[in-house]
């Protein structure tokens, strides 16, 4: 957009989690008194606090616009330039980017002060704060930079601090190796996000326009052929895929469980796995333009969303349960974004990162409790013992679980709506997502009861648990807040109790098109039926879980027994893992060593031709000594000889 | 003939003279004198050469035929004084500390040596085969008694003899065909043959081509240029090492010397003839002489071969018989010299009684103990091998522009691989010495080079050629430039 | 002054050769801690003077070679002494002075042996790297250039490790050979020009002015690559280098890593690509598949290494197919991106050995294997460590992911198929990098060796070393400008050569693989007229 209004404090909103970060970084490393540790928590959790206020000015800037002028912007200076291309150190706040950066400052500073009970003591105390405001800074270039260049450093970068987070306790090798697949299969998807970065700058620059920042391209869509569109659309997503863990790319999300819990929250519900969602949003111009792209992008957000879903099922890992919904969850964001309706997919997303934050927490909680134990096999009325915990918990079960007032049924209603009513949109696609809608209810309750009814399972363990303390209680709390009342931003127009305020909010920047078209099409009457029926299979898994898991606690074991196969296809998370391994992993490692570098670069290249030659010619030279025999008739004959040729060619030629 | 003013005659080989009173005075002190004759004799020497080379110099830009055109004095014959001159000095300086280590008769050493100098003076200047013939003689028998004069080392006298029973074989070539030449010429004056060959006469006689042939053959085997170069490896390791050394410098510039007036200059006109021959040639003689040193372990054999491969570069440069291939031919002969006396000195320096420690084996590690006779080494050997700033590197540059100038790219191309097949062996040399530890306790007596004696001489001589050859290396105008001069008297059209 | 401030690039050259020889005459050989400040203080200051023609460098000027000086050597043979600088080789003069003190400090506990003679040998070494990238005579450059092999063969084969003495003949002799066809193709060309022009000259833009069949230019072109092909080294030319760089010692494989490559992708940039380009748009299609094979094998390859070194070699052999392949698609961001990745790859490959060097110090180990855990023991370290491999895998931000992208974004420009196979490369690159780093620093200390290491951490000596190289890192990944803008012109005049080779060429031998949409998109960019 021309018109950009300058809001020069911008850059403050990645800039001061970076400075705490080198504070941290360069200074609190290696002393680990007391002061040393208070003095770098200080830091760490003022400078998202600092983001978070500047964010909410910057709200307050927008607010004070007429909607078809809120965009801020802040040039920093120039960062590659060379002939047509240029990438400029810029940011820009719109309302999108503004929700995502009070989204990330906002729940990222309670997971900071989380942090500091829960990271208590441990002698990576500094390093750890330090990554955790690397990361926050990272998703901020990410949300606010102003070019798809810089939405790739942000999109490299959180990976790294993925990585570096996740392998935060790197003595244990499989938590460094979680970090390593994390870092590289995002790196796949970037691999993808790259080329449609460049398919779009070169596609654009041939007709004239060299650019890559996100007003000019919206400005000149329209040069470009459907062709181009669907590829640059595809190649993005495929960029999305490795970020925010869809299928096939998951993988990585389930064993980011190996870092501090809280940084799982991080990743799962503020930072990382949202900038896929973010970034489809923010280049919904051009998915607009391209319906393959957006049934592509539903679909897979569909299929992820029931998959992920039916895999929480069986797990018995607080985390792994947990992870497995954030997968399907950022499906339920996808379809949303897919079917157009991108303030719907933004919305959950939001809802999402209260929801999903509390409930990591409240299971590094109880973990906290219970020793660092996951299993939730082993616990169990932990009701009585940790109520803050358990009654946050259970608001932001709820609230995944779409269960009206919270704010989950608000959002994920309206995707589930828009993913029938919007013209991509289709039966089909919903009723995968309502399905997936009540396996949810149905492992969330699961996991509910397992933790906080019933008798503890390991008295041991029972014993020692303990409320957490309010450091880490008190952002419980304000998150619980935000999970049960967020949704309140978005009620839907049909209730007749006005706009949706968070529709009308990201507007100018993602328009009504699909969506608006949608409505349309259908009565009020049918969205409320749908509504009924998307809480009636919330209910049901609710009610599920009950009869399985309170109810009858041996049913589960012979249901198991009954469908055995199934029961450990489903367990062993359908052996994805296993194949990637056997397909892409062990092949390539052995072909490279024992083809390429035993067989190709050491036998044929080294040995054969190079050394080769050389062998070659020592053995003409051994050859050769031969005829110097020592013996002087062979001399002399050998003279003749000479004399012989020379007078042959002279004369006879 | 007659009208032809003796003492201006006698002035135009001057040098020689003086080189062959200096040998009378020199025998007469090994005679009459009782003490520190040896000494005397070896200072007559070399006051005789530096006296030879100073009227020579004295000479230079002088153009003059002598004795009814036997000798022709011009820039061409002094530039080769020179290097004779230099280098029999360089062999002297070298020879002293290892006469006597020996015991060998230093008198005789040096007069012959004179002898031999003359010689080569003679060839260089000749300006008729049979003063060619005379010349070649002349520097060759007393090489012959030199490469004897260990008497205590069988393999000295066994190549002396090889030496001189293939060395006559290649003189009765050489005469032969002169006989031929002038049968056909009716004249053995390189003047006369120029001139028939000029207006036409002779071009494509069969009689002519033969006699050509067998020069080339014969001077082949001074310059032992492949297949006349099998006695080389032999002689050269047998031969006490300075006498060796004055060989692969003295010699081989001789013969050239001879190849480029009798062949490339007189016989211009049958380029089409020889060139074809001279291609060859070189390319054998590179091919072989690389090839068959890398499987070398006595480094004087190995510098032997070498030898052969660089008289092979040398034939690259004429091939083509243009003046800039005789003028590059010139320099590369120049450096050539240096590079091979300088190499010698350090293999004379760090020798061990008796001749030996001469396989490369003995010079692992030598650098600790001769730092300074290491680094020398390494600058000859990565000349030897043309590696640049070294004048090695500027020798083979000229060379290989020549060819590649008139078009002889593929001559060029075997030519830089060979010298690249060359840096293998060259670079053992240095790998030893740097690279490898000498191992110890297998040593029954500790060798005691004559480094570790009396290193003045030797040292100065060696350091002298190792300086030389950076600064050719880096600025070789000058070189060039006399080399260029000395072709305006060579060079009839 | 004045006459510094005229001959300022000469005497930046020929400082280190003053050092040699005041150290070789002045400095007893005992006296080793002279002799290692002496050398230190001489790169130091050949790195300060050469700040001077880095910041009078004017890169708004219509003349892209600047500081040119000359003096007559040979005359009547056209060869004479001529120096110069344009953008591309003022950056890698200012690599190689930079390096020059860091490879002195690095050796300042590794080498006990021979001392004197190492510092020379350095020195030397130093003389003849910079005459090369400022050398416009090609007469000078292949002096220098060949002199560049003694000295670092004495490294590799003196001061190396176990099997040095093969590692330094093969890289003495494998270099050897192209560079001797080289000179015959130089010496044509001189030749050439003399049968054109009537005088004869070695001055690179006289030579440029030649024309020969593109039969003969062909040749001519191979002759040329096949030696900087061997220095790069391209893929198949490349088994030298994991032999020299495993048995170098630490300073030999950083200037061999940092800067000796380098010579071979300036030589294409600077001499055979500007003096043959009919050829070069010719053998295009061959330099950029060799340069993808590169990228991909040398990834692969590099993973599966058990020694540390070997896969640094290895990864060396992949980063510098990234350049190649900018060069050879010759676009503006192809070129700089190359020229930056030269820049890049000297630092991160050079920190690389650096930091392999100094955990061999401690550890007298290189094997993978051997090591795990050193994170936790060594954290100072770790944090150096991590830095660098990140900045080698190309991480945003850091300096690699810059010349990384230009080179992608430049290919993608001219074949995005082409684009597409390099950019799996950056995928490889963090594989083995990470890979390696997992099981160097991470997992368990569970070796007693490595446990020792506790508070072996490193000294403020090494800390001196790495740190200007991690500053350099994060500058050129925040700010590439200041290295950008010196070259614009260069290029510019680089591509006026060349005349944009392969874009046209690889349009239409791609124009199959894409979708209809985006084919008629690369025809176009193929024509697109570059500024």
């Amino acid at each position: 957009m021309e018109h950009a209004v300058l809001f020069p404090y911008i850059r403050w909103i990645p800039a001061l989690p970076l400075i705490g970060f080198l504070i941290n970084g360069l200074g609190g490393g290696l002393n680990h008194s007391a002061a040393t540790h208070k003095r770098i928590h200080y830091v760490a959790c003022l400078a998202p606090f600092g983001s978070f206020l500047v964010s909410l000015l910057a709200l307050k800037w927008l607010l004070d616009l007429p909607p078809e002028l809120r965009l801020l912007k802040d040039t920093v200076s120039p960062w590659i330039f060379s002939g047509d291309f240029s990438a400029k150190l810029s940011f820009a706040i719109d309302p999108l980017s503004c929700v995502m950066t009070l989204v990330v400052t906002g729940v990222g500073f309670l997971i900071h002060v989380y942090s500091i009970g829960y990271m208590h003591g441990d002698r990576g105390y500094g390093r750890y704060f330090a990554y955790l405001n690397l990361f926050t800074a990272m998703m901020l270039v990410l949300v606010t930079g102003d070019n798809v260049l810089l939405l790739f450093l942000g999109w490299e970068g959180v990976g790294l601090c993925s990585y570096l987070l996740i392998g935060f306790w790197y003595e244990d090798p499989e938590k460094a190796y979680a970090g390593l697949k994390a870092f590289v299969v995002n790196r796949i998807g970037d691999f993808g996000f790259l080329l449609g970065l460049l398919l779009l700058f070169w596609s654009l620059g041939q007709k004239g326009v060299w650019t890559i920042e996100f007003a000019e391209i919206r400005g000149h869509v329209h040069l470009l052929g459907p062709g181009v569109i669907t590829a640059v659309c595809l190649l993005l997503f495929m960029g999305a895929m490795g970020k925010s863990a869809q299928f096939p790319l998951y993988v990585w999300l389930p064993d980011a469980m190996a870092g501090p819990t809280p940084v799982s929250a991080l990743i799962h519900a503020a930072t990382m796995v949202t900038a896929g969602v973010y970034m489809v949003a923010r280049m919904n111009f051009l998915f607009a333009e391209s319906a393959f792209a957006m049934h592509w992008v539903a679909w897979f957000g569909a299929f992820t969303a029931l998959f992920a879903a039916t895999i929480g099922v069986c797990q018995n890992d607080i985390k792994k349960v947990l992870a497995y919904s954030t997968v399907s969850q950022l499906g339920y964001m996808f379809v949303g974004v897919g079917v157009g309706a991108y303030a719907a997919g933004i919305f959950h997303l939001m809802t999402h990162a209260f929801f999903k934050a509390l409930l990591f927490l409240g299971a590094g909680s109880v973990m906290h409790a219970m020793g660092g134990e996951t299993d939730i096999q082993k616990m169990g009325a932990l009701r009585t013992k940790m109520p803050r915990t358990f009654w946050t918990f259970m608001i932001a079960t709820l609230a995944i679980c779409g269960i009206p007032p919270f704010s989950g049924f608000f959002s994920k209603d309206e995707i589930l709506w828009k993913a029938l009513s919007s013209p991509v949109g289709s039966t089909g696609l919903w009723l995968t997502l309502w399905v997936g809608a009540g396996v949810t209810s149905f492992y969330m309750f699961r996991l509910v009861f397992l933790t906080f009814f019933g008798e503890p399972r390991d008295e041991h363990l029972a014993s020692h648990a303990h409320e957490s303390p309010p450091v880490m209680t008190v952002p419980l709390i304000l998150l619980a807040i935000g999970a049960a009342l967020a949704g309140f931003l978005g009620v839907p127009e049909s209730w007749g109790l006005g706009h949706n305020l968070f529709e009308r909010f990201l507007e100018p920047v993602v328009g009504g098109h699909a969506a608006a078209a949608g409505e349309a099409a259908h009565s009020h009457a049918l969205e409320f039926v749908m509504m009924a029926l998307s809480v009636g299979i919330a209910g049901f898994g609710l009610l599920l879980a009950l009869v399985l898991y309170v109810a009858k606690k041996d049913l589960p074991i012979r249901i198991a027994r009954a469908f055995p196969a199934v029961y450990r296809l489903v367990l062993n998370k359908y052996y994805v893992d296993e194949i990637y391994d056997a397909v892409f992993v062990r092949p390539i490692r052995r072909a490279s060593e024992r083809v390429l570098w035993k067989v190709v670069d050491v036998i044929c290249i080294d040995d054969g031709l190079v050394n080769g030659t050389a062998r070659v010619t020592a053995w003409a030279s051994a050859l050769l000594r031969r005829i110097q025999t020592g013996d002087l008739q062979g001399y002399a004959f050998a003279m003749t000889a000479g004399i012989l040729a020379i007078l042959g060619y002279l004369l006879l030629r | 003939m007659g009208g032809e003013d003796i003492l201006v005659a006698l002035t135009a080989i001057s040098p020689q003279l003086i080189l062959v009173a200096a040998t009378v005075l020199c025998i007469a002190a090994d005679l009459f004198m009782r003490s520190g004759k040896d000494t005397a004799c070896w200072a007559v020497s070399v006051a005789g050469c530096a006296a030879a080379l100073w009227a020579s110099a004295s000479l230079w830009g002088r153009q003059q035929v002598a004795f009814s055109q036997l000798v022709r004095l011009d820039k061409f014959s002094l530039f080769f004084y020179g290097i004779f001159l230099v280098a029999g000095i360089m062999t002297l300086v070298l020879s002293m500390e290892f006469l006597r280590r020996e015991r060998m008769p230093v008198g005789e050493y040096c007069a012959i040596l004179l002898v031999s100098i003359s010689g080569m003076m003679f060839m260089a200047s000749a300006y008729n085969l049979l003063m060619v013939f005379l010349g070649l003689e002349l520097m060759s028998i007393p090489v012959y008694v030199m490469a004897a004069l260990m008497k205590r080392n069988p393999k000295s006298t066994e190549s002396a003899i090889k030496y001189l029973l293939l060395g006559a074989f290649a003189s009765a070539l050489l005469l032969y065909g002169i006989a031929l030449i002038y049968s056909s010429a009716r004249s053995t004056s390189l003047g006369v043959i120029l001139k028939h060959l000029e207006t036409g006469r002779l071009l494509g006689n069969p009689v002519l081509l033969a006699g050509m042939g067998l020069v080339i053959a014969g001077v082949g085997f001074k310059v032992s240029l492949v297949p006349f170069h099998m006695w080389t490896p032999d002689v050269y390791e047998g031969a006490p090492t300075p006498v060796t050394a004055f060989m692969s410098a003295g010699i081989k510039a001789a013969g050239f010397a001879v190849l480029i007036r009798v062949v490339v200059v007189a016989m211009h006109r049958l380029s089409i003839e020889w060139a074809p021959l001279l291609w060859v040639l070189a390319a054998l003689t590179m091919i072989v002489g690389n090839v068959v040193a890398l499987s070398q372990q006595n480094i004087k054999r190995m510098l032997a071969y070498s030898s052969i491969a660089h008289a092979g570069y040398v034939l690259v440069a004429l091939t083509p018989g243009t003046r800039l291939g005789i003028q590059a031919a010139l320099m590369y002969l120049f450096i050539y010299f240096i590079m091979n006396l300088g190499a010698f000195g350090v293999v004379i320096a760090l020798s061990g009684k008796g001749d030996t420690a001469v396989d490369i084996q003995d010079y692992r590690g030598r650098s600790a103990g001769h730092p300074l006779y290491a680094a020398a080494m390494a600058v000859f050997m990565f000349s030897l091998a043309g590696v640049p700033p070294t004048g090695g590197f500027v020798g083979k540059f000229y060379a290989f522009s020549a060819a590649v100038k008139a078009g002889y790219i593929w001559l060029a191309v075997i030519g830089v691989l060979m010298s690249a097949v060359s840096a293998f062996f060259y670079l053992r040399v240095l790998v030893r010495m740097y690279m490898e530890e000498a191992e110890v306790g297998t040593a029954v007596e500790p060798i005691r080079p004559l480094a570790a004696t009396r290193p003045a001489g030797i040292g100065l001589c060696v350091a002298f050629a190792a300086l030389a050859l950076l600064f050719l290396g880096t600025m070789p105008s000058l070189l060039a430039r006399v080399a260029e001069e000395t072709l305006a008297g060579l060079w009839p059209f | 002054m004045e006459f510094l401030g005229n001959h300022i690039v000469s005497a930046t050259v020929f400082l280190p050769l003053v050092g040699a020889v005041i150290v070789l005459v002045f400095v007893g050989r005992r006296s080793e801690a002279a002799i290692r400040w002496a050398t230190l203080l001489f790169m130091a200051a050949t790195f300060l003077l050469s700040l001077v023609p880095f910041l009078r460098y004017d890169p708004q000027a219509a003349e892209a070679m600047q500081f040119i000086e000359r003096a007559s050597w040979l005359p009547e043979y056209g060869i004479e002494y001529k120096v110069g600088m344009d953008g591309m080789s003022l950056l890698l003069f200012m690599l190689t002075t930079f390096l020059g003190p860091i490879g002195i400090a690095c050796s300042w506990r590794s080498i006990e042996t021979k001392v004197k003679e190492f510092h020379i040998a350095m020195l030397l070494l130093q003389t003849a790297m910079l005459g090369a990238f400022v050398a416009l005579n090609l007469f000078l450059f292949y002096i220098f250039w060949e002199a560049m092999l003694i000295p670092m063969y004495l490294i590799i084969g003196i001061w190396g490790g176990p099997r040095r003495i093969y590692a330094a003949v093969k890289f003495f002799l494998y270099t050897l050979v192209g560079s001797l066809l080289m000179l015959l193709a130089i010496l044509y060309l001189y030749f050439e020009h003399h049968r054109q022009f009537g005088f004869y000259s070695f001055d690179l833009f006289d030579l440029y002015r030649v024309h020969v069949g593109l039969g003969v230019e062909k040749l001519l072109f191979l002759a040329f690559g096949l030696s900087f092909a061997i220095k790069v080294p391209m893929f198949p030319f490349h088994t030298w280098l994991p032999d020299a760089h495993v048995e170098a010692p630490t300073a030999g494989s950083v200037i061999l890593a940092g800067v000796l490559l380098k010579m071979g992708t300036y030589g294409f940039l600077r001499f055979s690509m500007p003096l043959f380009p009919a050829a070069n748009e010719v053998f295009f299609p061959l330099i950029a598949v060799l340069a993808l094979i590169g990228i991909i094998y040398g990834a692969l390859v590099s993973m599966v290494q058990p020694d540390l070194k070997k896969l640094v070699a290895f990864s060396s052999v992949s980063h510098l197919g990234f350049v190649m392949l900018g060069l050879a698609v010759g676009s503006m961001q192809g070129v700089e991106g190359s020229v930056l990745q030269m820049i890049n790859h000297g630092l991160s490959t050079g920190a690389l050995f650096l930091i392999v060097g100094m955990i061999y110090e401690r550890r007298h180990t290189r094997m993978i294997a051997d090591f795990g855990g050193i994170a936790r023991v060594m954290p100072v370290f770790a944090a150096f460590f991590m830095i660098v491999t990140l900045s080698s895998i190309g991480l945003p931000g850091l300096n690699g992911f810059v010349g990384e992208f230009l080179i992608l974004a430049g290919t993608f420009k001219a074949h995005p198929v082409m684009a597409a196979f390099a950019a799996s490369g950056v995928i490889f690159a963090a594989v083995y990098m990470l890979w390696m780093f997992k099981r160097v620093m991470f997992g368990p200390v569970d070796k007693p060796a490595n446990r020792a290491l506790e508070g072996n951490d490193l000294t403020a000596r090494e800390v001196a070393i790495l740190v200007p190289i991690v500053v350099l890192i994060v500058w050129i990944g925040v700010y590439p400008q200041t290295f950008l803008r010196k070259m614009d012109r260069s290029v510019e005049a680089f591509m006026a050569r060349t005349g944009h080779a392969g874009a046209v060429v690889a349009a239409q031998a791609d124009a199959g693989l894409l979708s209809e949409g985006s084919q008629q998109g690369i025809e176009k960019l193929g024509r697109v007229e570059r500024r």
